[in-house]
């Protein structure tokens, strides 16, 4: 029987979306009928967190009660290598964030377990776990066994993995693990400035406007109709330096990777490699643009040479 | 940075001349310079450029693909008799109409002619050579879409493939009004929509579609400038969403229809009418009461829009609806002045960039802490000296760059900022006019290889002007 440990990420009270994606990811892993999949939870208020965590292919619900209602790097840390040594999962998975970041790499190196960060693709080659991640800035897939280690610790790439979407009443433990203590808290969080109104990380359905938009009012007319298709409007950095959309809506180098995306409809974007570099990786992209030498159409799944307004236009005559 | 180095006289000067210039780079053996020097070299420096240029296949390779090399130096690469770049060197944007002709005249590969097919540079002549000669129907499709193809080069499309193209000749910008006519004569409903969307079609195909029933052919005829005035009235009450809205954008709608559209069922429709410049105060108050936000969104930013509807949809429970009352060009200050203190960042940022605030406002916006404000009042040339000079050191790089983009923004403002950290901003610099060539000339080793490119190349374009221009530009400067 093997142990696949799900380590939840929750922030100000709600479950992170992402903690759905790496239960789909850990049934993944499960080879017999009696593998089991624990999730845990960590924070002051893990008991109450851990109802928002009823899925099906959950075996084991583990809320690790410490003193710090927010993530702390160093409790996590030792919360789970400790779960690791009582447990023994054969793999540990956390969400590719920041907050995994903060402690990961620490447990795996202290613990001496495997590790890989990225992963997007999980998969076993005659019995040998194998992670594949993206390597020379996502230009190849690398594929990451880990021998000679009975635990691999690993963060998940978002948006890699489906969320699970079927509810089930999984067993609940409590594990105290309050005597915990950290060198450092955190004193208070600090929302992102400037126009966060939404996170263009977690968003699925993108529709980008670049240089080619013009001017200003036609910015509007573009916000109407991703309003209208339910896609997230953003933008290259042209549009956001001309103050047209936020900071926070920028895709690219000195803006946002857009991880969890997966349809980026790209108008009028020209495709810099600095543009590019935050959203090439998105499955499936459609680019709209007047001139069939743009590099958006060597990435673009899907290309279309034409008047982005004359598109605009047709879809919001299609919507009225 | 690059650790500083012990600079002689001749070598802290920028160099003057051409010559000079390349002789600089020819010394120094870097790269990306000289890429960007090569159009000016004489015929042996240039020789010894291509030595260093060409010196490797890797480089050359990546010549071929940088989306930067210019037309002179892809002109160069499609000499290289030992290297096959015949299709890099044709697909690239900036290779020029000599250097596709001479590839052209070189090559009978099919995909070679399929990519000249599409290039906006290859020259009319040879255009016309492949609508003459071609059959395969993806060179020919992509011809027909070629902005650059001439009308001569349309008409035979017509002419040997009748239908086959229609489509993307009847969109083309360059078609001639007659064959617009023939085009719709013959074509499908798609192809006579894409005829009268075209700005050269003539009067008597709109007369014709007139007497269409087809939605599509109508929602392409109501936007057309010379739609009979008898439409226009029976348009207006089309079942059709689509058609109602464009009709609502006409600036030749009489005012009461005007007022039927403004109660129209349709968001859409009534969105449209909100942009009218003809609204009457009455439509105005009404429409600012409308129950879809994107209706007062867009009455927001009508630039005729009255104080007291402004004042109104100045409070409005949408911030996109208060934010477009501050993006207004006729907004009063007043009002502005209460948008700065609103609780949301993006609407105080769309005060920020207003370019009728006063410096008093700006210093106000100044003490804000979303980056969205401080970037707008770094980018707004109103904002007072001092303050930019404070933002040039803003640890988030939005506002520093929008220092940079601030047209107001001299070079005393701005030299600091040929130290920043984020190499972007050193390129704005390098290739901007605000800074000296004597201040640029400290980027001449700069670490990154984009920043000396974008510095050679404002160099040798300035080599290139006449010597009066130039000492007008540093005396500017």
């Amino acid at each position: 029987m093997n142990t696949i440990l799900v380590v939840a990420e929750h922030r100000r009270g709600e479950v992170r979306p992402v903690t759905l994606e790496l239960i789909t990811a850990a049934q993944q892993l499960k080879t017999a009928a009696d593998d089991r999949v624990l999730l845990a939870i960590m924070g002051q208020e893990a008991e109450s967190l851990a109802s928002q965590l009823q899925w099906a292919g959950v075996d084991e619900i583990i809320a690790c009660k410490t003193r710090s209602a927010e993530f702390e790097p160093e409790l996590a840390e030792q919360a789970v290598s400790a779960l690791i040594v009582s447990r023994k999962p054969i793999a540990v998975l956390l969400p590719h964030s920041v907050d995994s970041l903060g402690y990961a790499t620490a447990v795996a190196v202290k613990g001496g377990y495997g590790y890989a960060t990225d992963v997007f693709k999980l998969a076993y080659d005659g019995g040998a776990l194998v992670a594949t991640r993206g390597g020379y800035n996502q230009k190849v897939n690398v594929e990451v066994d880990f021998p000679g280690h009975a635990c691999a610790v690993m963060t998940i790439r978002g948006g890699a993995f489906k969320p699970v979407e079927t509810a089930a009443a999984p067993l609940l433990t409590v594990d105290d693990r309050s005597d915990l203590s950290a060198r450092s808290r955190p004193l208070e969080f600090i929302e992102q400035g400037g126009g966060g109104d939404i996170d263009i990380t977690t968003v699925e359905f993108i529709m980008s406007i670049g240089r080619g938009i013009g001017e200003e009012a036609n910015v509007e007319d573009f916000r109407e109709l991703a309003d209208n298709i339910d896609a997230t409007l953003c933008c290259s950095r042209p549009i956001a330096d001309a103050g047209w959309l936020p900071k926070s809506r920028q895709v690219g180098q000195s803006g946002k990777v857009v991880s969890a995306c997966k349809l980026y409809v790209a108008m009028g974007i020209s495709g810099s490699i600095q543009h590019m570099a935050g959203m090439k990786h998105v499955s499936t992209i459609v680019a709209v643009n007047t001139d069939p030498g743009a590099s958006i159409f060597t990435i673009a799944k899907y290309g279309i040479v034409a008047d982005i307004f004359e598109i605009q236009d047709e879809l919001q005559a299609q919507l009225a | 940075m690059s650790p500083q180095r012990f600079l002689s006289k001749s070598e802290s000067q920028v160099p003057m001349t051409a010559q000079a210039l390349v002789a600089h780079v020819l010394e120094s053996g870097d790269f990306y310079a000289a890429v960007a020097v090569h159009g000016i070299a004489d015929a042996r420096q240039r020789q010894r450029l291509e030595e260093r240029l060409f010196g490797s296949r890797r480089d050359v390779l990546m010549l071929a693909r940088w989306e930067h090399t210019p037309a002179n130096v892809l002109d160069a690469l499609s000499r290289l008799e030992h290297m096959p770049l015949a299709r890099r060197v044709v697909k690239h944007r900036n290779t020029g109409g000599s250097t596709l002709k001479h590839q052209f005249s070189q090559s009978d590969d099919p995909a070679l002619t399929g990519l000249l097919a599409l290039h906006a540079n290859t020259p009319a002549p040879l255009l016309l050579q492949i609508a003459m000669g071609d059959h395969d129907q993806v060179v020919l499709k992509g011809l027909a879409r070629n902005p650059s193809a001439q009308p001569e080069v349309l008409r035979l499309l017509a002419q040997r493939f009748p239908r086959r193209f229609d489509k993307e000749i009847a969109s083309h910008t360059a078609v001639p009004a007659d064959l617009l006519g023939t085009l719709y004569h013959r074509g499908d409903k798609f192809v006579r929509a894409a005829v009268l969307a075209h700005k050269q079609v003539p009067e008597a195909v709109l007369l014709q579609a007139a007497k269409s029933t087809d939605t599509l052919i109508l929602r392409a005829l109501v936007k057309h400038p010379l739609l009979p005035a008898a439409l226009v009235d029976a348009l207006s009450q089309h079942k059709d969403n689509a058609i109602r809205a464009a009709l609502a954008t006409r600036t030749d709608l009489p005012v009461h229809l005007s007022a039927r559209l403004a109660l129209d069922e349709s968001d859409s429709v009534r969105r449209a009418v909100a942009c009218r410049a003809d609204l009457s105060p009455a439509l105005m108050q009404m429409l600012a009461e409308d129950h879809d936000p994107w209706v007062r969104q867009w009455l927001g930013r009508n630039a005729m829009a009255g104080k007291h509807v402004l004042q109104k949809l100045a409070l409005d429970i949408h911030e996109d609806v208060r934010r477009a009352v501050a993006r207004n060009p006729n907004c009063p200050i007043t009002l502005l002045e209460k948008l700065a203190s609103d609780h949301r960042s993006w609407v105080r940022a769309a005060v920020a960039y207003q370019p009728n605030v006063t410096s008093c406002l700006m210093a106000s916006l100044a003490r804000d802490s979303a980056v969205d404000v401080l970037s707008g009042v770094a980018a707004n040339p109103h904002t007072a000296p001092a303050l930019l000079k404070r933002l040039v050191f803003s640890e988030e790089l939005d506002v520093r760059r929008g220092v940079i983009l601030n047209p107001a923004a001299g070079p005393d403002i701005l030299l600091p900022l040929l130290q920043d950290p984020y190499y972007l901003h050193r390129v704005m610099l390098a290739s901007g006019p605000k800074l000296s060539d004597q201040d640029k000339w400290q980027l001449r080793d700069d670490p990154d290889p984009r920043v000396r490119f974008a510095l050679f190349q404002w160099l040798a374009a300035r080599a290139l002007r006449p010597v009066a221009d130039r000492y007008f530009y540093r005396r500017k400067a």
